[in-house]
């Protein structure tokens, strides 16, 4: 008896066409050996399909990167937003500063503006996303 | 007709982490699939120009397993002298999300070593076929075989892994 053993693989995969599949399905009702074979199979199958999918390590191809950032405009939006506390309050902090003569909004900006570039912690680009991703969400 | 990308940064965005699995799979480790994934966009993007109308897929995968090949046969080249200090190379696994990736990655380990003990032509059928998932006629084009020899290796491959995760 020949066992069309290669054409259990192309079955699996959806890869024989219907004459084929008839011709091997109609061999697998009588041939145990076959329908054992089979079942090993799907279950090596399922289990390489199992393998997780790896993301690119972010860094390695900048150009993909973007993908793994779909929320460019929200983020505007809340850059945009927490830019407009800041200067609300350099503002505040300015009319209410004991010595308005010796701290003008230039140098409070000035001083602004060197810890966002020493101190990367601090600053609206480091907000965490996801919560803003759950902010947004609930709009 | 399949749309081709036009340039080879929207080859990295659509196609980059499809072949960073590849080249996981193939290679086993994330230094070797890094190195890979950047040689073939390197590739993709002189090769792109000369691109002729046909299967991109085909074409892209053409390319990888060339780049991955050339890439052994260099290391077998290399072996006769001593390996550089490569430790600073790549300090991506010190990102953040390294033990995130690891525990992932470690999660298929029996059937990645599995893989690895596969010939070349059985582990790459099969990756391209169950991890990229590419169609026969697909694999065939990118191995440059006939379509009755992808089937052939495809099942003899899963057959290899089964003995060898029994």
């Amino acid at each position: 008896m020949t066992h069309p053993s290669e054409l259990i693989s192309a079955y699996l995969d959806g890869e024989l066409t219907a004459s084929e599949a008839g011709q091997l399905l109609s061999h697998l009702a009588s041939c145990g050996r076959c329908a054992a074979e089979m079942e090993d199979t799907q279950r090596v199958r399922a289990a390489v399909r199992s393998l997780p999918v790896l993301d690119l390590p972010v860094g390695l191809v900048p150009e993909a990167d973007a993908e793994l950032i779909p929320l460019h405009h929200k983020r505007g939006v809340w850059v945009g937003a927490a830019a407009a506390i800041v200067v609300v309050v350099i503002s505040v902090a300015a009319l209410f500063a004991p010595a308005p003569a010796s701290v003008s909004v230039e140098d409070l900006s000035s001083r602004f503006g060197a810890r966002l570039s020493l101190d990367p912690a601090f600053g609206p680009a480091k907000v965490i996303m996801p919560e803003w991703e759950a902010l947004v969400d609930e709009e | 007709m399949e749309s081709i990308p036009l340039t080879w940064e929207e080859v990295a965005r659509v196609h980059g982490r499809k072949i960073y699995n590849f080249a996981y799979r193939l290679t086993g480790n994330a230094d070797d699939a890094n190195d890979l994934v950047q040689e073939v966009l390197l590739r993709v993007r002189k090769g792109l120009a000369d691109y002729q109308p046909g299967s991109f897929e085909g074409w892209l995968w053409r390319i990888t397993r060339n780049a991955f090949l050339d890439d052994i046969r260099k290391r077998n080249r290399r072996l006769t002298t001593p390996l550089p200090d490569e430790v600073d190379r790549w300090d991506l696994a010190s990102t953040a999300g390294a033990d995130v990736e690891y525990t992932r990655v470690s999660l298929g380990d029996d059937i990645q070593k599995a893989l690895l003990e596969l010939p070349f032509e059985f582990r790459e059928a099969v990756v391209l076929c169950d991890v990229v998932g590419l169609s026969y006629d697909e694999i065939a084009m990118a191995a440059a075989v006939p379509i009755g020899t992808v089937r052939s290796r495809i099942h003899r491959g899963r057959k290899m892994l089964r003995g060898i995760l029994e």
